[in-house]
């Protein structure tokens, strides 16, 4: 039996010429100016996030990673090519991936934030914030950076 | 770029042919990428369990990273914003030359790959310069408990910088996590230049001239895009949220 999986075969139905060339350049500019501009987006609000007292509100964070993912889904659509594949890989490849992050992201946030509250830390846990918590409060403290208090931007 | 030929998923899996329509060697590519992923993915979950656990004493990045090259002031943000910048920048020439292998073009390979290492290596410098601002801390320092060995016991002392066991800019875990998921990526950049030069050569000396195809710049591409991916994650826990 002849083996067929010979990768020049596959590689020469992607080869393209001139015209489709030009079509492709352009679409892969716009794929990166328009992750340029949600970078940029991203870091203005990141920036002013402080100031407004944004910092660690549910919005800002759905923001943040909302666009994150949007610039992940563009690097792996149109620049990994997985967009145009079949659509067998494209599942294999991101099902069982999607599926197992999901459930990690579930089980480490939910234990942390579990494991986080006063009345379930640990000794040692407790120490640990503590002195965290008195330095954080020292008069010596220095004034580096992480002494304003929380909300303040204007201690730069 | 869609693939001519259409798969009757009858037929696909009986043998003989790919039926992904892909060759070997990139299937396995992104099989090991995915390996890859699992890893990032696993740190990146164990940095959110353990933020979620000290949130109260977690430190925000804005006053850790505002550094920037030759300027007095502190800018927050700015400095990574422009690496961010940078390996975007790289993952589109390294888009452009995969383009250009596919024309057969020699010349445009060359140049694309040159400047996709050329951003690799930036990124790397700016990694090291970032690194190097954040072990050695602020001139001011910060008061913390520091083991003592003679006494046997926590003494306060002024640290500047962070390393494994202190942090001046809050707990010790965000410095060994910064350290390790960022240095995990820096190595894989490093790595993913290294692969680049060799891929360079390689076109430079007309190795995939005489093959017929460059179907190996579209291999490192997937690397290397996947190396700018995980900076998008590392760039948003990191610094943003």
């Amino acid at each position: 039996m002849e083996f067929h999986d010979d990768y020049p075969e596959y590689e020469k139905m992607a080869a393209h010429g001139e015209e489709d060339g030009k079509k492709l350049r352009r679409t892969l500019w716009n794929v990166f100016w328009i992750m340029l501009v949600i970078t940029i987006g991203e870091l203005v609000v990141g920036f002013i996030a402080p100031g407004k007292g944004w910092t660690g509100s549910i919005y800002l964070k759905v923001f943040f990673i909302g666009f994150t993912i949007i610039k992940a889904g563009f690097i792996v659509m149109a620049f990994m090519h997985l967009g145009h594949e079949v659509k067998f890989f494209k599942y294999t490849i991101l099902g069982p991936y999607i599926t197992f992050m999901l459930y990690c992201i579930f089980v480490c946030l939910n234990e942390g934030t579990y494991s986080g509250k006063a009345a379930n830390r640990t000794p040692i846990d407790q120490l640990l914030v503590k002195q965290q918590e008195d330095l954080r409060a020292h008069k010596h403290h220095g004034g580096g950076h992480e002494t304003a208090p929380e909300h303040s931007p204007e201690h730069h | 770029m869609s693939h001519s030929v259409e798969i009757d998923p009858k037929e696909a899996w009986n043998g003989g042919q790919s039926p992904f329509r892909l060759s070997y060697g990139k299937v396995f590519m992104w099989f090991f990428l995915i390996s890859d992923a699992l890893t990032f993915g696993g740190l990146l979950c164990a940095y959110g369990f353990i933020r979620h656990k000290y949130s109260d004493v977690w430190p925000k990045a804005e006053n850790v990273f505002t550094h920037f090259p030759f300027v007095e002031q502190h800018i927050p943000l700015a400095y990574v914003g422009l690496m961010t910048f940078i390996l975007i920048m790289s993952s589109v020439t390294m888009v452009l030359a995969v383009e250009a292998g596919h024309r057969n073009h020699k010349r445009g390979v060359l140049i694309w790959m040159f400047w996709t290492i050329i951003g690799g290596l930036a990124f790397v410098g700016s990694q090291a310069w970032e690194w190097y601002h954040f072990i050695v801390g602020t001139d001011v320092g910060a008061l913390r408990m520091v083991w003592d060995p003679e006494v046997q016991n926590y003494v306060e002392k002024t640290i500047y910088g962070a390393n494994m066991t202190v942090n001046e800019y809050g707990a010790p875990q965000f410095a060994n996590f910064f350290f390790f998921i960022t240095g995990f990526h820096g190595t894989h950049v490093f790595s993913g230049v290294v692969i680049n030069f060799v891929i360079f050569m390689n076109a430079l000396l007309g190795t995939y001239e005489k093959r017929g195809h460059y179907e190996m710049i579209e291999k490192v591409g997937l690397y290397w895009h996947f190396v700018d991916l995980v900076w998008v994650f590392v760039f948003t826990f990191f610094y943003l949220l």
